[in-house]
């Protein structure tokens, strides 16, 4: 793996790699404007979309270069992160984020592959990003690329059966050019994932699937970095992430709440006690 | 039929490096000659249906023609959202092959007869839904399939039919018509139907003559467009089909007939029952059983009060 030191080159971290708070306030606006999104779910993951984006996946501006990283959003309801990171790295072209939702608008509610090609693939429906991956992951071995394929999962979408087949399979196939990353919030719409259904010991069940596992902050940007910055020789294992995080991250009021899952009809009035909360 | 689809799919991955096979469930030895000889083209992966379909769109997105062969019901229940998702939304570039379409697994009861897969791959935007009747007929769909944008669902009937696609008197996109299609009789197959019907007109005395068989492997509009004239001409036009009543070839041609303003009262119907069967047997059994044999055609031309 690249030492911190090196990616920075002598710089100050934090400036290279400042705190997500302007993302935060980005989704605000645009959940403002549409009245309705996935607010808790988007803010588990801002980090580590941001770092991804910003400091880890290689050759991201050019969708033809076959060498290039690739990211899947599993978790597609978490897509106001990945919309205002893409934004923020310039890959959505001239469409308005402000139109989310909108009839004709380019940025739905869950991604959509067919709408922008900054997206890989579209998804929504849970459980499908880790059987995309692998297939991507394959292809890129067949074809001699390095390109590497990063999938994140919500620690709730764990429960999907589907996971589970392409986690064997990834092991199979030996794709150390594979990374999952879950993002342990902890919760699903439902409640708390303890209550609904227990994935834990995540750590041992993913090892014991084949996995190199490795745990970090998902909150944390120099361990996110040395967590998602690998390089394929150094195993023959796909790689797991557990990025532990918490749902609604840098909101008070959506912190650790399941009513922030998922809202429709948003008033300007919780607009502005999230506001009022902004970390 | 199976066996010349996994051959051709072998022969076109030897010309064509980006063709691969994706097995799921299948018997041992399956392509044996393809996994030895193209190891990096053959993938017998685990039973895991859902999977297999979102690892192949994974490759296809990689620009590689994934071809996936396991049991047509467990791509058309188990793997639905895959199907619709990953392959009909995406448009992606993979050809499901669907082992025992219809009745073929009826000894292993309704877990394993895929009696309504056709109505609900058809009922997918972007997918198409192909029923081949004979080797012929699964070669040149296997080899279209490989040509053409967006996936398919290529469902298999019984084994070792012999071919009869060649005997046709004209073909029409992948229509085949055996006899003139001025006929009053018109009988429409799908799948391998076709072999029913064609018994029936070499057979029947009174009938065979004034018959014309219309072949239609692929259910979609462009094909049962070119049926107009051949369905207003026609006085009785019986519909074959190993399939629940609903969904498949007989209710795209009721939309064809309506569509055109063709009288829909004048189409009859052969297909399976409504329901799970829970007699085993063989597939010929259950299709005497369901009346799709020549004495339930006859029986389908003397309900005609003209």
């Amino acid at each position: 793996m690249k030492e911190i030191s090196n990616l920075n080159e002598g710089n100050d971290f934090s400036i290279n790699y400042p705190d997500s708070k302007e993302l935060r306030k980005r989704i605000l606006d645009v959940v403002e404007h549409a009245g309705r999104g996935h607010v808790g779910p988007a803010l588990s993951i801002l980090d580590i979309m941001d770092i991804l984006y910003g400091a880890v996946m290689r050759n991201i501006d050019g969708d033809s270069n076959m060498e290039r990283d690739r990211f899947i959003l599993s978790k597609g309801h978490g897509c106001l992160a990945l919309y205002v990171v893409l934004e923020k790295y310039g890959l959505i072209g001239n469409e308005n984020l402000e139109s989310f939702c909108s009839f004709n608008s380019v940025f739905g509610g869950h991604p959509e592959s067919i709408k922008l090609s900054a997206i890989e693939f579209s998804t929504g429906a849970l459980g499908h990003g880790p059987s995309l991956a692998v297939g991507l992951a394959v292809g890129a071995k067949l074809m001699n690329t390095h390109s590497r394929i990063y999938v994140l999962v919500g620690d709730g979408e764990l429960n999907e059966g589907s996971i589970w087949e392409a986690a064997a399979h990834a092991y199979k196939h030996k794709l150390n050019n594979l990374c999952m990353i879950i993002d342990r919030n902890g919760m699903q719409a439902s409640g708390n994932l303890e209550e609904v259904l227990d994935m834990e010991p995540l750590r041992e069940k993913l090892e014991s699937f084949g996995f190199l596992v490795s745990e970090c902050d998902g909150h944390n940007r120099e361990e996110l970095i040395h967590a998602l910055d690998f390089e394929e020789f150094d195993s023959d294992l796909p790689r797991a992430v557990i990025a532990n995080t918490v749902k609604g991250k840098g909101l008070k009021e959506a912190e650790n709440s399941p009513t922030w899952h998922h809202k429709a009809k948003i008033s300007s009035e919780e607009i502005q006690i999230l506001r009022a909360g902004l970390l | 039929m199976r066996q010349t689809a996994l051959q051709t799919v072998y022969e076109l991955a030897k010309i064509d490096s980006r063709i691969v096979f994706i097995g799921s469930d299948l018997g041992f030895g399956t392509l044996a000659e393809m996994k030895r000889e193209l190891p990096n083209q053959f993938f017998m992966e685990g039973i895991s249906e859902q999977h297999i379909v979102g690892f192949a769109a994974g490759l296809a997105k990689q620009g590689f023609v994934p071809f996936v062969n396991t049991i047509a019901t467990f791509f058309s229940r188990r793997a639905y959202e895959q199907i619709a998702i990953d392959l009909a939304l995406h448009q992606s570039k993979v050809i499901l092959l669907a082992s025992g379409g219809g009745m073929v697994y009826a000894p292993l009861g309704p877990t394993h007869t895929a009696i309504e897969d056709i109505a609900t791959m058809s009922a997918l935007p972007g997918i198409r839904v192909a029923c081949p009747a004979d080797p012929l007929e699964m070669r040149e769909i296997v080899i279209a399939s490989s040509r053409e944008v967006g996936p398919w669902y290529v469902r298999f009937g019984k084994g070792g039919e012999p071919s009869i696609i060649d005997q046709c008197t004209k073909k029409t996109g992948f229509l085949k018509f055996f006899g003139q299609d001025d006929r009053p009789i018109l009988i429409l197959t799908t799948g391998i139907m076709l072999h029913v019907a064609m018994e029936f007109k070499s057979k029947s005395e009174n009938f065979g003559d004034h018959t014309c068989i219309i072949h239609i492997p692929i259910l979609e509009d462009r094909e049962l467009d070119n049926l107009v004239n051949p369905l207003k001409n026609a006085k009785r036009v019986i519909v074959l089909e190993e399939h629940i009543p609903v969904g498949g070839l007989f209710t795209r041609l009721l939309h064809t007939a309506h569509k055109y303003g063709i009288d829909s009262r004048k189409f009859r119907q052969r297909n399976l029952l409504h329901e799970f069967s829970h007699h085993y047997g063989s597939q010929k059994d259950h299709l005497e059983y369901n009346r799709l044999s020549e004495s339930g055609i006859l029986e389908c031309l003397q309900d005609y009060n003209l």
